[in-house]
């Protein structure tokens, strides 16, 4: 899923470029007050590599680009070690490759946090040292062993609010079509759409997990055909609700928020009931960088100023709970894990979706198809 | 003997590519489904008995039987205007096959969810007109797949079924003529048996085309329409079982191989090769 979403903040990040109104300024601001700060950091002792660079395996497109500014450049500004960016996508099946190759050519990949934890297990992943990597500078319960946080997005109820007399507030609200009519349009691959099932069908927030999946695709079965489009990309969820196709989709917050600008505020979106969902960084056992440098990387990378260069540019929210505050005020409400936002939500069990992704999403997609 | 050995020199270097290419990474597919992820036939059983993957197949034959037939049908028309129209007929039609047939797939697809969409131009127009109160769904199921997979096709089919019409022996229409045939019985009874062996040929090209579609079901599809593709990408890189994905595959090669077989066997009496 998390695939799925990277390639989609490439876009938004092209769009919003496209229509010059990508905060450049700031952008160039915070590169450069880290640049510098990162200058006089270069002065300590620069980290030994295996190899003098690393490769950071990303969705491709100008997210290399953002992470290149944001984290790339300052690492080689202050520890002299190259990292250049690969835009080929870490999928779970790609990473595994990478191993099994027995000779990888990645270091760290943006990766889905089961993912790496499932590929972990096998011994596939390094375990993440937390002697270099500062478990404070998470939030709490989104530090893995195979996989650091790295930042947030939310799948959250998005709505057409021409189209109705109230606004929904919860979950319960996206599967009444009585009270709020038209079609609606849900994420094809499943991650987080058990969850809304599941409050939907009046299950609270804290008894969610573990998922009664077979309760899940009850509902589903019952629900599906007020369900215009199964939607597999952010661009084809933002389409669905500017065509008008839904009166209320579950989208990526990231893609939330352009709907409220491309509409002219017409299409609005709530933190209520949104399922937060985590990505991470995981390195590939055997990277050629090595393991202590690709750490080191992770480390810097959770630097707060650094994170909110990527908020910026790519709507992600930050892994580091000491960025919320230097955030722009008035982009905070955009921030998923705000401390005014991050409450209505559920983060989702990626302990859960190690152990039954797989399987729950085999039902899901024979039920979406039948 | 001096011809094949020569032929086969020439030849060589594609073959080659070939089996580099293609045969040994299917030999590699061949060993995934089989050792992974322990040896034995198992994943073959669960590609031959699961029930997603066995919906999966079913809507990919079916959506690709259908498609076959409609971008056939309609590549006939195409072709007999484009080799028998008169000349502005032909230098349209012309137009019309090869300015879509280098536009990208992506570009076409979503050509087709504007047209097709709920406030698309079918839609709309018809709401205009008055002739429809609620939108039709034309898009976001099998329907709307059907339709941007037989544009995409369309071409495929026109190029071999155009190549059987020019090969026609004018002599043969002229003869039918003479012994007193009209126009469309000649057409019938002479021309369309006569260019059969392109049409099936047209058929075969469009339909292991169709297979392996992923992009226009993707887009066109809702998230409705997963079809066989797409299931192999989510076995190898989403939910990664290398091993079943290595056994859809092959199950997949080999029917269409067989089918492909069997076609050409009832194809090949009718050329004269």
């Amino acid at each position: 899923m998390n695939s799925h979403f990277q390639e989609d903040c490439i876009q938004i990040l092209a769009e919003r470029a496209r229509r010059g109104e990508i905060s450049r300024r700031r952008f160039t601001q915070l590169a450069v007050a880290m640049m510098g700060a990162a200058a006089v950091a270069a002065r300590g002792t620069p980290v030994l590599a295996d190899t003098g660079e690393l490769v950071f395996v990303n969705w491709g497109g100008d997210a290399m680009t953002a992470y290149d500014q944001a984290y790339g450049q300052p690492f080689q500004a202050e520890s002299g070690v190259v990292v250049k960016q690969d835009g080929s996508g870490p999928t779970e099946g790609a990473m595994q490759a990478q191993f099994e190759s027995g000779k990888p050519a990645w270091d760290i990949c943006d990766a889905d946090p089961f993912s790496a934890q499932a590929l972990g297990r096998k011994g596939m992943i390094e375990a993440i040292d937390y002697n270099i990597v500062d478990k404070a500078k998470m939030r709490e319960g989104f530090g893995w062993e195979y996989a650091a946080s790295s930042y947030f997005f939310s799948y959250v109820i998005a709505y057409d609010s021409t189209k109705f007399e109230t606004a929904p507030t919860s979950m319960a609200d996206f599967f009444d079509v009585e009270k709020f009519p038209g079609k609606r349009a849900m994420y094809k691959w499943g991650a987080a759409m058990w969850e809304a099932l599941l409050l939907g069908d009046g299950v609270a927030r804290d008894a969610l997990y573990p998922l009664d999946v077979k309760r899940a695709h009850d509902k589903l079965a019952a629900f599906k055909e007020h369900v215009v489009a199964f939607w597999g990309g952010g661009a084809e969820s933002q389409s669905l609700l500017l065509n008008g196709d839904a009166s209320m989709a579950l989208v990526w917050s990231t893609r939330a928020r352009l709907l409220e600008q491309d509409s002219g505020g017409d299409i609005k979106f709530i933190w209520a009931d949104g399922l937060l969902s985590p990505g991470a960084m995981a390195v590939i056992k055997g990277n050629p960088g090595g393991a202590e440098t690709a750490m080191k990387f992770i480390a810097s990378a959770q630097d707060p100023a650094r994170q909110v260069v990527i908020f910026d540019l790519l709507g992600q929210g930050p892994a580091n709970p000491a960025a919320d505050a230097m955030i722009a005020p008035e982009d905070a409400r955009f921030n998923p894990v705000d401390p005014a936002n991050q409450p209505q939500q559920v983060a989702l069990d990626m302990g859960w979706y190690e152990e039954n992704y797989g399987p729950a999403l085999d039902e899901f997609l024979k039920i979406v198809s039948a | 003997m001096r011809e094949l050995s020569r032929s086969l020199l020439l030849l060589g270097p594609l073959l080659l590519f070939l089996a580099l290419a293609y045969v040994l990474p299917f030999l590699g597919v061949l060993r995934w489904s089989v050792t992974l992820p322990e040896p034995g036939l198992e994943q073959y059983r669960v590609a031959l008995s699961d029930p997603l993957v066995l919906s999966v197949f079913w809507r990919t034959l079916r959506i690709c039987a259908v498609v076959t037939v409609l971008s056939v049908s309609a590549g006939y028309a195409v072709a007999l205007l484009w080799v028998r129209g008169g000349p502005v007929a032909r230098l349209l039609t012309e137009l019309c096959i090869f300015i879509p047939f280098w536009i990208s797939v992506l570009t076409r697809a979503f050509g087709w969810l504007s047209i097709l969409s709920n406030r698309g131009l079918i839609n709309s127009s018809l709401e205009g007109a008055g002739l429809i109160a609620e939108p039709l769904a034309l898009v976001r199921n099998e329907f709307g797949v059907i339709v941007g997979m037989t544009h995409f096709l369309i071409p495929f089919a026109v190029f071999p079924i155009a190549s059987a019409m020019r090969g026609l022996d004018e002599r043969v229409l002229m003869a039918a003529r003479g012994m007193g045939a009209g126009r469309t019985r000649i057409f019938w009874r002479v021309f369309v048996p006569m260019t059969l062996p392109g049409v099936l040929g047209a058929a075969l090209l469009v339909f292991v085309f169709s297979i392996g579609f992923f992009i226009t079901p993707a887009i066109l599809g809702g998230g409705r329409s997963v079809m066989v593709a797409e299931l192999i990408y989510l076995r190898i890189f989403q939910s990664p079982d290398w091993g079943l994905a290595a056994a859809i595959s092959v199950v997949l090669m080999v029917s269409v191989a067989v089918f492909l077989a069997l076609l050409l066997r009832r194809l090949s009496p009718g050329e004269s090769r």
